[in-house]
């Protein structure tokens, strides 16, 4: 079919970018053959949909990035995917990312590092940055990702696409390979906030293979609104400090400017709890990663380092050299924080710190807030290399959007303008499944935009 | 420096993780500086009126599948996939020591 051969053909000029890790001749085979199996009636038919490499596909292989499971071919796909598959979309290859999604620049990927669509020195944002740098190229309309602490609004800020975090629940996870348990969920990048939701609104629902995923019905989408009366936006002061870049910050007292135009009500806000939201997501997520990827030990999927004499020896050395860098170090300090001793120091505090950041948003929506609007992230893309070398610093490029994750609330971020080429993200927070109220102003504000205006 | 060399070492051990020798001094400070820099979680105060109850998102209570025989959820099986199998069963070497010394206090 001449529709799948276009699509491979607009994948495959996109190499340089090393956002796609599927090889050229298995993703034209693979797309011709679910071209001429898709059904035209479906609300998606056609519509090529790139899928993160940690989201389990029976066409490709899912390798999460990393070389403790290259080459693995999962005997299930995940429920998003099939549900993609229903609606008639063709699924476009699997996109480099972080190994098991630890990261926020997409250069911890054991495939090498993926680079911006824009400035090649530059990152795409991660983990999700193959999803993200393929969309923000034309590659593309849309693309599946995953989020634990950012990884898919963080991307979608970098490279000037729209990106949605659901409420946690909202997406079966059935078949998407397990990072932090309680702050996983598949995501979605668009070239618009119309192309996200609806690719959106068809993965959303129930599914009896996951008991996180609420019993609700698909998410319906709003129409775009002629207005926003109505509607009541807070600004967070703890996401505008004093040190935020100025050009992201132009760019998002415009985007206030214009919500307040549409018609929408804007006040000041306070989630108090805001500073201490990274450390609180770097305890939670590496205790809850040190669990989940116990279960990768050379013995019962993916490649095994051999040469040992026992099977302790076969664990190590398969996790020892299997695991990059970054996904040792938070395996690491997951077990740490896990360890006798440490414990309530770490592991318990932080809990209740996640507590009180979802109290936070709890008490600010109890008061008549529909929506909060902050920027993405504290600044456009970084250049490749700059902190990889600090931990923190890279953490710290997820101040913005850990909150959503730990509160466990829905997130958007679109483009709402550049400085120098480079595009900026501001980001529309919503009520846990509230999605439709949070599109609606998504919709309404991108008509008004200028995203690809200086700042 | 929060974590030693030999708190990297035991710590590798309850993770089943192999650490090359010549990586342990750069792990050690990383592990530290995280460390270090999320400790400003104990900086928080003590809640006041008792505990804080932990928040954990999603649905409130566990819902309950129907008891039935569902069909084989798997496209193929795991000798296709599993680095060695034979005759339906996992091929691993042989246990060997599993009981270490227990590892010291930290």
């Amino acid at each position: 079919m001449s529709d799948a051969k276009a699509v491979a053909d607009r994948l495959v000029k996109s190499k340089r970018l090393n956002a796609l890790l599927t090889p050229p001749k298995e993703l034209r085979s693979a797309l011709t053959a679910q071209a001429s199996a898709a059904r035209p009636t479906g609300v998606l038919y056609g519509m090529p949909v790139a899928v993160k490499d940690n989201i389990c596909t029976l066409e490709f292989t899912t390798s999460c990035g990393s070389r403790i499971l290259e080459g693995y071919r999962s005997p299930y796909e995940a429920t998003a995917v099939t549900k993609l598959k229903a609606a008639g979309a063709l699924i476009a290859g699997k996109t480099n990312c972080d190994e098991f999604a630890m990261g926020s620049s997409t250069e911890f990927s054991a495939f090498g590092r993926v680079l911006h669509p824009i400035d090649k020195t530059r990152v795409p944002g991660g983990s999700s940055g193959g999803s993200a740098a393929l969309v923000g190229s034309g590659a593309v309309p849309a693309a599946l990702g995953s989020e634990t602490g950012g990884s898919v609004r963080q991307p979608a800020s970098f490279c000037g696409v729209v990106g949605i975090k659901p409420t946690y629940g909202r997406v079966s996870r059935y078949g998407l390979v397990a990072f932090g348990s309680s702050l996983d969920q598949i995501g979605v990048f668009g070239r618009s906030v119309h192309d996200a939701a609806r690719v959106l609104s068809v993965i959303s629902g129930r599914d009896p293979r996951d008991a996180t995923c609420e019993d609700r019905d698909p998410l319906r989408l709003p129409t775009v609104p002629e207005s926003l009366q109505g509607f009541v936006i807070g600004l967070p002061r703890e996401y505008f400090p004093p040190e935020l870049d100025p050009a992201v910050r132009r760019a998002c007292d415009r985007a206030v400017r214009l919500l307040r135009d549409l018609g929408a009500a804007v006040r000041e806000v306070s989630l108090p709890h805001t500073a201490y939201a990274v450390p609180t997501y770097y305890v939670i997520a590496p205790a809850e990663a040190s669990s989940n990827l116990a279960r990768y030990d050379g013995v019962r999927y993916g490649p095994r380092f051999d040469g040992h004499a026992d099977l302790r020896g076969l664990y190590r050395a398969t996790r020892g050299q299997g695991f990059g860098a970054e996904v040792r170090r938070r395996i690491l300090v997951g077990t740490y924080v896990l360890s006798a001793g440490f414990y309530d120091a770490y592991y318990r505090r932080a809990q209740q710190m996640r507590a009180l950041i979802a109290q936070d948003f709890r008490n600010v929506f109890d008061r008549g807030v529909d929506l909060l609007f902050t920027p993405t992230t504290p600044s456009p893309a970084f250049k490749a290399g700059e902190k990889l070398s600090d931990p923190i610093a890279m953490y710290m490029s997820d101040i913005f959007t850990v909150t959503a994750n730990l509160a466990g609330v829905p997130a958007i971020s679109l483009p709402v303008g550049q400085v120098k080429g480079l595009p900026i993200g501001g980001q529309l927070i919503g009520q846990a499944f509230l999605e439709d109220e949070m599109l609606e102003a998504a919709y309404a504000l991108e008509r008004v935009v200028p995203a690809t205006d200086e700042a | 420096m929060s974590v030693s060399r030999d708190d990297v070492l035991r710590i590798a051990q309850l993770a089943e993780l192999d650490v090359e020798e010549d990586a342990l001094a750069d792990i050690a400070d990383q592990m530290s500086r995280i460390l270090d820099y999320v400790a400003q979680l104990s900086a928080m105060p003590a809640p006041t009126n008792g505990t804080v109850k932990a928040f954990v998102p999603g649905p409130d209570a566990i819902r309950f599948r129907p008891d039935e025989v569902a069909p084989w959820p798997l496209a193929f099986g795991p000798e296709t996939f599993a680095p060695a199998f034979k005759d339906g069963f996992f091929v691993v070497p042989k246990l060997g020591q599993f009981d270490d010394p227990a590892p010291a206090e930290l």
